[in-house]
C-alpha cells in the first residue's frame, strides 16, 4: 500500500496525486513511469512520473480524467493508500546535449515532459516547451516548466484537435528561426504524438514520441505494448516508451490502443452510475 | 536426483535406516507384496467435464482419507525405491507414502517438507509421469505407477484442513548476513526458505504485485486454486523471509544498490517470462496475444471477473491457442472458460511430442478442446480495424529427428488452409526474462539469453550471485526450479560460512 500525501485538481480534467514512494524517487529518471493499481479490484494504469522529490521520497502523478482507472485515481484524497505502485518502468528519455530542443506536451504530457525539461536544460541545450491544449484554462505547471526552459509557448486551438495548422506553423517558424534546432520530443495524447510526427517528417526534423499502448504488467513480459517501430516489434515498456515518431506504424498503434474500448465503455459507464446511485 | 547423487548425498543409507524401523516393517508385514500388487490405481475424483468447463473451481477434487490411504496401500515400500531418483528434489517418497497408509498424515507431510517447501503444489502441477511415477517399480511390473503427485497432494491438503495451524521452526543460529532473493517463482521461494531455515536474513524481491512467479500469474486456478498458494507462501514468509513487491531489481534498484544496501549474497530466480513470437504478417493485429498477456490477464488480475475487476480479457467464440505445452493448454482450456464454443489447439508437432502434462491433455480433450497437430500459422488475417479475424495454417509432416531428439516438423508446400478465429494465443515458449539479467557487468550468459551456472552450485560467473529455475534453464518446471533453489541455498550458505 502506498500513501497519498497530496491530490489537488490542476484543471478541470486534469489532477495530481503526490505519493510516498522513496525507492521510486530515488531511482527516478526522466521519461519513466510506474505502474498504478488504484485499488484491490483495480487495474495496472501506467502514468509517468511527472516529478520527484528524492529528500521527501515522493513523486508526483499527474493524470487526465478518461476512464475508469483515471477517474478511481482522481478520488484519492491524503491520507488514503493506492493498492501498489511499482517503478520506475521503461527506459528513461534520451537526454544528451543536442543543441535546440523542442519539448511539445499536450494533457498529462505537460507534466511528464516537465522532468524531460529540466534534464535537457541541465546537459546544456536550449529548451523550447511548446504546450497544446483546448484553451487556457488547460494549461498547468506553466511557472514550473518555465523554470528550467528558454522559451514556452502555447498552441490553443479553439475545439478538439481541429487540423494540428496552428501547431505546424508553429514548428515550421521555429525551424526557420532556430537553425540548430535538432531534436523535438512529444509527450501527450496518442494524436497529439501522430500529429507533430506528420509535421517534423516533413520537416526532416528528428522526433521522439512517448508512446502510450495499452499495456498488463509493464515488465517486459507479457507483449500488450507490442509496437512496430522500422518494421521490427519492441515492447513500449521495456523498450520504450520513447521510439522515433517517423518510424512508427501508426494505423497498427491506434488499432491496439482501441482493442479494448467496448470494455473500457462498459467499466466507465457502470462506474459511473454507482457513483450516482 | 540421480542414483549417483543420491548415493553420494548419504540418502541412500538414510531412507534404508527409516525403512527398518519396526513400524515400517510391521506395515510391509500386514499385507502381501502379492496383494498390494492387485490393487488398482484409484483414480482423482474430479469436477465432470459438463460443469467444469464453465466454472474457474479446481478440476481434481483430492482424494479423501480413506481413498489416500487405499492408494498408499499400493506402494511396497521397496528397498531400492526408483521413484526417489526421478523426483528432482528426492524426496523420502517410501516414507511419506507408508506414514499415509498408517494414518499419520501429519508426519508424512513433514518428511515431505524436509526436501520440498511447496507440496501442496507440486502435488498439483509436477509432470509425475516423467518424474517420480515413471521410475516407480509398479511400472517394472506391468502395473501403473503408485499415484505419489495424488498422495503428495493430499497430505498437504488435508493437514491444511486440520484445526492446527502447521508450526514451523528455523533451525541454525540467527546470522546477520542479508540476502537477497530476486523473483518469487519457485526457485526463488524455495531458495528463500532453506536459507530462512538456515538462520539467513533473507528479502525476496519481486516486480510484480503479487509473489509466486508463474505459479500467481500463469497457472490457473482450475488447476493451482490461489489460497492453496497464498497458504504455501505465507508458511514462508513465516519463517521470518521478507517478500517485497512492486519492487523490480534493475529498475526500482539495481543490484549494485542493493549491495550497498547491504546484501551480500544474490540469487537471481528471475524466471523466463519473456513470451516468443513468430514474427509472421497479421501478429499484431487486435486479438492476437501472448498467452502471459492472456493467463496474467486472468490469473493476476482477475479479468474473469471483469467487470467486478477492471482488468478486461478477449471475451470470444472462436479461440485459437498456438502451441502444445502446458501454457497451450492453460490457455485454451481458460477460453474455453470463458465461453468460447471452439478452443482449439494448433500444434506443429504431433499428439506424441506435446509437451504438456498428460493429465492436462486428458483434461482439455474430457472438456472438448479441438487438437489439431501438425499445423502452423504463417499470417494472420484480419479486418478493416485492425482486429484478428482468421488465420492462414500450413500443414506440416515430422522429418528427421532435431537436436532435442523429436522428428523435425517440415512444411507440406500448397496445404495452407484457412480457419476463422478472434482470438490467437500464442504459446510456444518463452525466453529469460533479459531486464536485469543483461544490465549486470561481466554476468555469463548462454545462447538463449539464459545465466550460466556452476550446475553443482548454482554460482554464476560472479562471485556471490547465484541463479536456478527459468532464468538458467529457460521454461522447464516448476520442481526443476525448487531443486536448483535447494541447490543454490546450500551453496550460498557455504560461501557465507567461507569468507
Ligand atoms: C508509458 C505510459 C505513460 C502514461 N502516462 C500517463 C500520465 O502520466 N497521465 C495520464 O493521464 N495517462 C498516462 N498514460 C495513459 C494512461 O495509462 C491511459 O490513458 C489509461 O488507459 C487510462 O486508464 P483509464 O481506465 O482511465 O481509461 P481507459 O479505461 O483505458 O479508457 C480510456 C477511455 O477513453 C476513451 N477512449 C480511449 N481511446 C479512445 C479512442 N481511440 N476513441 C474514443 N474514445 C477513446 C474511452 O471512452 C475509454 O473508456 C500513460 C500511458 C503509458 C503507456
Ligand atoms: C502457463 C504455464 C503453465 C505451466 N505449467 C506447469 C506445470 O503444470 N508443471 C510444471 O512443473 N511447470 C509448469 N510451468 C513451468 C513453471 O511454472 C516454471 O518452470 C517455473 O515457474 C519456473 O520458476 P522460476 O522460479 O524460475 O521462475 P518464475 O516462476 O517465472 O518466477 C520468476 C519471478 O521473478 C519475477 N521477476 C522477474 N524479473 C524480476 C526482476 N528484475 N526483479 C524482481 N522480480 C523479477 C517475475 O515477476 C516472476 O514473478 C508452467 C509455466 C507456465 C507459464
Ligand atoms: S515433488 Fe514432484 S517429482 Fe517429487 S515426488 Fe512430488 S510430484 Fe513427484
Ligand atoms: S518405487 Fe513405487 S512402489 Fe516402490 S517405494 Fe517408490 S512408490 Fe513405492
Ligand atoms: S506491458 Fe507487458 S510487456 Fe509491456
Amino acid at each position: 500500500m502506498t500513501r497519498v500525501l497530496l491530490s489537488e485538481r490542476l484543471v478541470p480534467n486534469i489532477f495530481r496525486l503526490v505519493i510516498e514512494a522513496p525507492e521510486i524517487a530515488r531511482s527516478a529518471r526522466p521519461g519513466q513511469f510506474v505502474m498504478v493499481i488504484p485499488d484491490e479490484k483495480g487495474e495496472r494504469v501506467p502514468i509517468n512520473l511527472a516529478d520527484w522529490d528524492r529528500d521527501r521520497g515522493t513523486i508526483d502523478l499527474v493524470f487526465m480524467n478518461l476512464g475508469l482507472s483515471t477517474r478511481k485515481l482522481a478520488r484519492f484524497k491524503p491520507g488514503d493508500s493506492l493498492q501498489a505502485v511499482s517503478g520506475p518502468l521503461g527506459r528513461p528519455a534520451e537526454t544528451g546535449c543536442s543543441g535546440h530542443v523542442l519539448l511539445v506536451g499536450g494533457c498529462y504530457g505537460l507534466a511528464g515532459l516537465y522532468p524531460l525539461a529540466r534534464e535537457f536544460k541541465k546537459m546544456g541545450n536550449r529548451v523550447t516547451f511548446l504546450a497544446e491544449a483546448r484553451d487556457e484554462n488547460y494549461i498547468f505547471w506553466e511557472e514550473k516548466a518555465r523554470k528550467v526552459s528558454d522559451n514556452y509557448w502555447k498552441a490553443l486551438r479553439a475545439d478538439c484537435f481541429a487540423s494540428g495548422e496552428e501547431l505546424e506553423e508553429i514548428i515550421k517558424r521555429l525551424k526557420n528561426n532556430s537553425p540548430d534546432l535538432s531534436r523535438v520530443v512529444v509527450m501527450g495524447c496518442s494524436y497529439l504524438l501522430y500529429v507533430v510526427s506528420t509535421i517534423t517528417r516533413e520537416l526532416n526534423l528528428k522526433t521522439m514520441v512517448n508512446l502510450n499502448p495499452i499495456m498488463v504488467d509493464g515488465t517486459g513480459m507479457c507483449g500488450a505494448c507490442r509496437v512496430s517501430v522500422n518494421g521490427q516489434t519492441y515492447f513500449a515498456c521495456v523498450d520504450g516508451p520513447e521510439f522515433d515518431g517517423h518510424a512508427v506504424d501508426w494505423p497498427e498503434y491506434f488499432n491496439r490502443r482501441r482493442a479494448f474500448l467496448r470494455q473500457e465503455e462498459l467499466s466507465l459507464a457502470l462506474f459511473l452510475n454507482r457513483m450516482l446511485d | 536426483m540421480s542414483k549417483e547423487d543420491i548415493i553420494e548425498s548419504g540418502l541412500r543409507e538414510k531412507l534404508a535406516g527409516r525403512r527398518r524401523q519396526e513400524w515400517r516393517k510391521a506395515l510391509r508385514q500386514e499385507v502381501s507384496g502379492r496383494i498390494r500388487l492387485q490393487i488398482p490405481r484409484h483414480k482423482m475424483p474430479e469436477q465432470p467435464p459438463a460443469r467444469r468447463i464453465a466454472n474457474f473451481l479446481e478440476v481434481n477434487l483430492g482424494y479423501s482419507l480413506d481413498i489416500a490411504r487405499e492408494e498408499a496401500r499400493r506402494c511396497l515400500d521397496c528397498g531400492e525405491p526408483g521413484c526417489v531418483s526421478g523426483c528432482p528434489v528426492a524426496i523420502d517418497i517410501p516414507t511419506f507414502i507408508k506414514y499415509v497408509e498408517a494414518g499419520e498424515i501429519d508426519l508424512a507431510l513433514s518428511t515431505i517438507r524436509e526436501t520440498n517447501c511447496l507440496p501442496a503444489i507440486c502435488g498439483r502441477v509436477c509432470p509425475q509421469e516423467v518424474q517420480c511415477e515413471k521410475n516407480c517399480n509398479l511400472v517394472k511390473a506391468g502395473k501403473e505407477p503408485v499415484a505419489i503427485g495424488h498422495l503428495e497432494r493430499f497430505a498437504a491438503d488435508y493437514v491444511r484442513q486440520q484445526e492446527e495451524p502447521v508450526t514451523v521452526s528455523t533451525c541454525g543460529q540467527a546470522r546477520s548476513e542479508k540476502i537477497a532473493v530476486i523473483g518469487s517463482g519457485p526457485a526463488g521461494l524455495t531458495v528463500a526458505a532453506d536459507l530462512a531455515h538456515l538462520g539467513h536474513q533473507v528479502t525476496v524481491f519481486e516486480g510484480l504485485h503479487l509473489p509466486g512467479g508463474v505459479l500467481t500469474y500463469g497457472i490457473p486456478e482450475f488447476r493451482l486454486p490461489r489460497f492453496i498458494l497464498n497458504q504455501e507462501i505465507k508458511l514462508i514468509s513465516d519463517l521470518g523471509v521478507e517478500i517485497k513487491t512492486n519492487f523490480l531489481v534493475g529498475r526500482t534498484a539495481t543490484l549494485s544498490d542493493l549491495s550497498q544496501a547491504g546484501y551480500r549474497a544474490f540469487f537471481v530466480g528471475t524466471g523466463a517470462g519473456l513470451p516468443s513470437f513468430m514474427a509472421i504478417p497479421g501478429e499484431n493485429l487486435a486479438g492476437v496475444c501472448s498467452a502471459n498477456e492472456y493467463l496474467t490477464r486472468v490469473n493476476l488480475m482477475k479479468a474473469a471477473r471483469f467487470p467486478e475487476y477492471d482488468t478486461p480479457v478477449p471475451v470470444v467464440k472462436k479461440a485459437a491457442v498456438i502451441g502444445g505445452g502446458n501454457v497451450a493448454m492453460d490457455a485454451v482450456r481458460t477460453a474455453l472458460r470463458l465461453g468460447a464454443t471452439k478452443a482449439s489447439i494448433y500444434y506443429r508437432r504431433s499428439r506424441i511430442e506435446m509437451p504438456a502434462r498428460v493429465e492436462e491433455v486428458k483434461h482439455a480433450e474430457e472438456e472438448g478442446i479441438e487438437f489439431n497437430f501438425l499445423t502452423v500459422p504463417v499470417r494472420y488475417l484480419g479486418n478493416d480495424k485492425g482486429r484478428l479475424t482468421g488465420m492462414v495454417l500450413q500443414r506440416l509432416t515430422l522429418g528427421e529427428p532435431d537436436a532435442s531428439g523429436r522428428r523435425r516438423p517440415v512444411p507440406i508446400p500448397g496445404s495452407e488452409f484457412e480457419v476463422e478465429a478472434e482470438l490467437a494465443v500464442v504459446a510456444i515458449g518463452q525466453s529469460p526474462n533479459p531486464l536485469l539479467i543483461r544490465q549486470v557487468e561481466g554476468l555469463q550468459l548462454g545462447r538463449w539469453g539464459n545465466v550460466e551456472v556452476d550446475p553443482s552450485t548454482m554460482a554464476t560467473s560472479l562471485e556471490g550471485i547465484y541463479a536456478g529455475g527459468d532464468a538458467v534453464r529457460g521454461g522447464a518446471t516448476v520442481i526443476l526450479a525448487m531443486g536448483d533453489g535447494r541447490k543454490a541455498a546450500r551453496a550460498i550458505d557455504q560461501w557465507l560460512r567461507r569468507c
